[in-house]
């Protein structure tokens, strides 16, 4: 490496243009994993504060499996494994399950939503007894009361640890980088890659994500002010 | 395929698995071992009277919780040759699995040294003052008075990122290290049969979660056995 080349990018601002081109990638995946685990998570909360037959049982199952193994595991399986069976090759839904980003949202929105409604489940839990009482009280059946009391109650409650789950998710969506796609960490690869200026690099990708991680907690603890007002 | 070309390749691949795991344990141990006592340093600088000291801790501690886990991997196994090579211009390799323990470490004790603080903050002061009276020096109070009380509190924070750690080092495939997933995506690559062998994989993966659940739950029981239990 010479002198010359390594004064022209003397704080490794250059790179940055060439690191921010994946960070809409990194936040269209975060963004929409989170917003379907987050729906997914509600159903399946719902599904087992009611107690539905099977589907209690299936649901415990997927919690079992995506709490149980890694992360980079389901994205693998998602995205490889289809292709072992000519069943998912001549579907329509093909065209979806070859595509890496699709892969990597439907992974990590099904990880985050095993953990969150273990999360919504322990909240709902510690609701206390005398919510649903009152709620019984006033004529109210089950599911009333659940959609209209405990589970706003419950959910405002999840929100700090819910915050460090949407923050894991972003962390999380690094590796979709490991299935081609280019995300901040995908470019930061290819980038070090490319100029072998390793520390650099990722030290500029990680000022993009540890802002990244500000910006969201800061965004949780607003959200948290507003949701938990009535309690101050 | 059917099933007795599965069994089949079962037999074949099976010894390939154990080694596998082996892999995966080993490093997932050595990486839980220098995680403990890196996070026992952060926490007792986190804790420490000496301002800056404290804040630089929480500063590194910080930062290495908001960066993705794969950021951080990348950045140990490729940046310390780099490292190495401006500061003495030689090229030194450093092995994937010294850089997968140091990295996973460095996560691990990340996440544990904020358990850590927690639980010794619980130890109510009236134990130290108590030890004090007696004559015991500080370094003596901390290892034979605080410390034991404080795992108590800890050991739930503490399995639970255990299995955390357990599912980051899938990460350390990537660079390399011929772990479950690595030993997953060869087999799967020589039979193009991806689904079967990351099934296999996810199976081993979620059999070790089992099992250290179990151990940490019989952990908890003993590390609690002389606090009273008032049966209503």
């Amino acid at each position: 490496m010479s002198m010359d080349t390594e004064l022209s990018y003397l704080p490794g601002l250059s790179y940055l243009p060439e690191l921010l081109k994946g960070l809409g990638t990194t936040l269209e995946l975060t963004f929409a994993s989170v917003l379907l685990g987050c729906v997914l998570a509600l159903l399946f909360t719902l599904v087992l504060t009611l107690r539905i037959k099977v589907l209690n049982s299936l649901v415990r199952l997927q919690i079992l499996l995506f709490t149980g193994t890694p992360l980079l595991v389901q994205i693998f399986l998602i995205y490889y494994g289809p292709a072992q069976f000519d069943l998912f090759k001549d579907s329509r839904l093909w065209p979806l399950l070859s595509e890496p980003w699709f892969c990597a949202m439907l992974a990590l929105a099904l990880n985050s939503a095993a953990y969150s409604t273990q999360l919504f489940k322990g909240a709902i839990d510690n609701v206390a007894p005398g919510e649903w009482e009152a709620c019984y009280a006033l004529g109210m059946t089950k599911v009333q009361a659940l959609g209209k009391v405990i589970l706003p109650h419950a959910i405002r409650r999840a929100l700090p640890a819910y915050g460090n789950e949407m923050i894991l998710i972003m962390k999380g969506s690094s590796l979709a980088s490991t299935i081609t796609l280019m995300d901040l960490m995908g470019y930061a690869s290819r980038l070090n890659a490319r100029t072998y200026d390793t520390l650099t690099v990722f030290t500029m990708a990680g000022v993009i994500y540890l802002a990244l991680t500000g910006i969201m907690t800061l965004l949780v603890r607003l959200l948290e002010r507003k949701a938990l007002a009535f309690s101050r | 395929m059917d099933a007795s070309s599965l069994i089949d390749a079962l037999s074949r691949y099976s010894g390939l698995f154990l080694d596998a795991t082996l892999m995966t344990l080993g490093l997932a141990l050595s990486a839980l071992g220098a995680g403990l006592i890196l996070a026992l340093v952060f926490a007792l600088g986190e804790l420490s009277r000496f301002r800056p000291l404290a804040w630089l801790t929480a500063l590194v501690v910080t930062i290495l919780r908001g960066l993705p886990e794969l950021l951080i991997i990348f950045f140990v196994y490729f940046g310390f040759t780099h490292a190495f090579f401006l500061l003495t211009d030689q090229f030194i390799e450093l092995s994937p699995f010294t850089a997968g323990t140091i990295a996973l470490s460095l996560i691990y004790s990340a996440y544990a040294s904020q358990i850590l603080r927690g639980a010794m903050l619980s130890v109510a002061s009236g134990q130290k003052e108590a030890a004090k009276a007696l004559g015991l020096t500080p370094p003596r109070t901390f290892f034979r008075i605080v410390l034991p009380q404080a795992w108590r509190h800890a050991l739930p924070g503490l399995g639970n990122q255990w299995l955390v750690l357990l599912k980051d080092t899938a990460l350390v495939a990537l660079i390399g290290i011929n772990d479950i997933l690595r030993q997953a995506q060869l087999i799967s690559v020589k039979t193009y049969e991806p689904f079967t062998w990351y099934c296999m994989a996810a199976l081993i993966y979620l059999a070790i979660t089992l099992l250290s659940q179990n151990l940490i739950n019989r952990m908890k029981q003993h590390s609690s056995r002389y606090v009273r239990e008032v049966k209503i």
